[in-house]
């Protein structure tokens, strides 16, 4: 089975080096590849001399183009996994193997890494909780999904989400949208219990005043779940 | 009628304006600074709005027809609908350049990727065929 790690990464010359070691470690049969999403600094240079293959996108795309190139090169290179780690250290790459493990039972085409379903460890600020909260019964009202956390980049993808995803990826802020979009493309979705840890350097892509346009932004664009992709998840059953 | 609409000298001045202000559309096209089919739009409404400054009857017609009191409002609100559908047009427009462009970058990376296994293999194979001249 080919595996790989897709980590997206702006900006993150001093998360990254880490990051790639935990991965390297924790799963050394996979192979790594870094997204660099237009980084100014030395992001690129940290994933050569580490020897991940770098996907380095000239402009600026934000997390869902910088994810879907992830999944263009995992599609092309005909790999079966596919798993997404963030590139400022959050995610705990040990999680890995508990994460592909339905997929390798053929249990699930697309695994959820949740901060809600185990029973510690970092988990954000009370608003952006009410947020996931709201975010998770929502997604479950408009197409049915048990997800405890929607926004988690954490994830890992079967054969069958890395071509849904590699064709068509939501971009701004897209973690419960793919959900929407896999559900719809007749997916099986999982989640396991991770880790998550705060950021190590730097600060968060999303304070805490944008949470709200978050909300805002993800509930329409999941009221408004293009037309074209129900009609696409009919015809192939 | 007693009250024209629009006098004499206020059509004049409109048409030759909005005349034009088309020909300054055909103008761009011709430069190449604009397409024939983004201009498509502009050059279409503006004639719609040329018939209304030569005919202020319809625009009477019009604004009964759809109860407006005072056909000038009618004329104002002909004139944000103008606006606005073609600034939509252009949101369209820029919409999907931008899924364009993000699928062009996607490329772009996805081939420097190809080209950077490439160039090991290569100098694996004869080192020194190669230049250590990585392309940042």
């Amino acid at each position: 089975m080919r595996a790989l790690a897709i980590v997206p990464a702006w900006n993150e010359e001093r998360n990254l080096p880490e990051v790639l070691e935990e991965i390297r470690q924790a799963a050394p049969s996979w192979d790594v590849c870094v997204v660099d999403d237009g980084s100014s600094d030395g992001t690129a240079s940290v994933a050569r001399e580490k020897g991940a293959v770098l996907l380095r996108l000239p402009i600026n795309l934000g997390i869902g183009g910088a994810v879907q190139t992830g999944y263009l090169w995992a599609r092309d290179h005909g790999y079966d996994v596919a798993a997404q780690i963030d590139g400022d250290g959050q995610h705990d790459p040990r999680h890995l193997a508990a994460a592909l493990q339905p997929i390798q039972a053929g249990m699930a085409d697309f695994v959820i890494g949740s901060r809600y379903l185990g029973s510690d460890g970092f988990r954000s600020t009370a608003l952006r909780r009410a947020g996931t909260r709201y975010l998770s019964w929502f997604l479950r009202l408009r197409c049915g999904a048990r997800v405890t956390d929607p926004t988690s980049g954490f994830r890992v993808a079967g054969r069958r989400a890395i071509e849904l995803f590699a064709a068509d990826y939501p971009s701004d802020y897209p973690e419960p949208e793919a959900i929407a979009f896999a559900i719809r493309g007749g997916l099986r979705v999982q989640e396991v219990p991770v880790l998550m840890r705060g950021r190590q350097h730097g600060t968060s892509s999303i304070g805490p005043g944008r949470t709200l346009y978050y909300l805002v932004k993800v509930s329409l664009a999941l009221l408004l779940l293009p037309v074209e992709r129900r009609r696409n998840a009919e015809l192939s059953g | 009628m007693t009250h024209p609409l629009l006098p004499l000298e206020l059509q004049v001045v409109a048409c030759a304006t909005l005349i034009a202000f088309s020909g300054w559309v055909l103008y761009l096209v011709r430069l190449q600074r604009l397409s024939l089919r983004d201009s498509l739009l502009w050059l279409l409404s503006t004639a719609v709005v040329v018939v209304f400054a030569i005919f202020p009857r319809l625009l009477q017609d019009l604004a009964r027809g759809i109860g407006v009191q005072v056909p000038s409002n009618a004329l104002f609100a002909l004139g944000i609908l103008y606006l606005t559908l073609n600034v939509l047009s252009l949101t369209i427009v820029l919409s999907r350049e931008s899924a364009r462009s993000r699928r062009l970058a996607q490329e772009c990376a996805l081939l420097r990727a190809e080209l950077d296994v490439m160039r090991m293999r290569v100098e694996k194979v004869s080192p020194e065929l190669s230049h250590s001249d990585g392309v940042a």
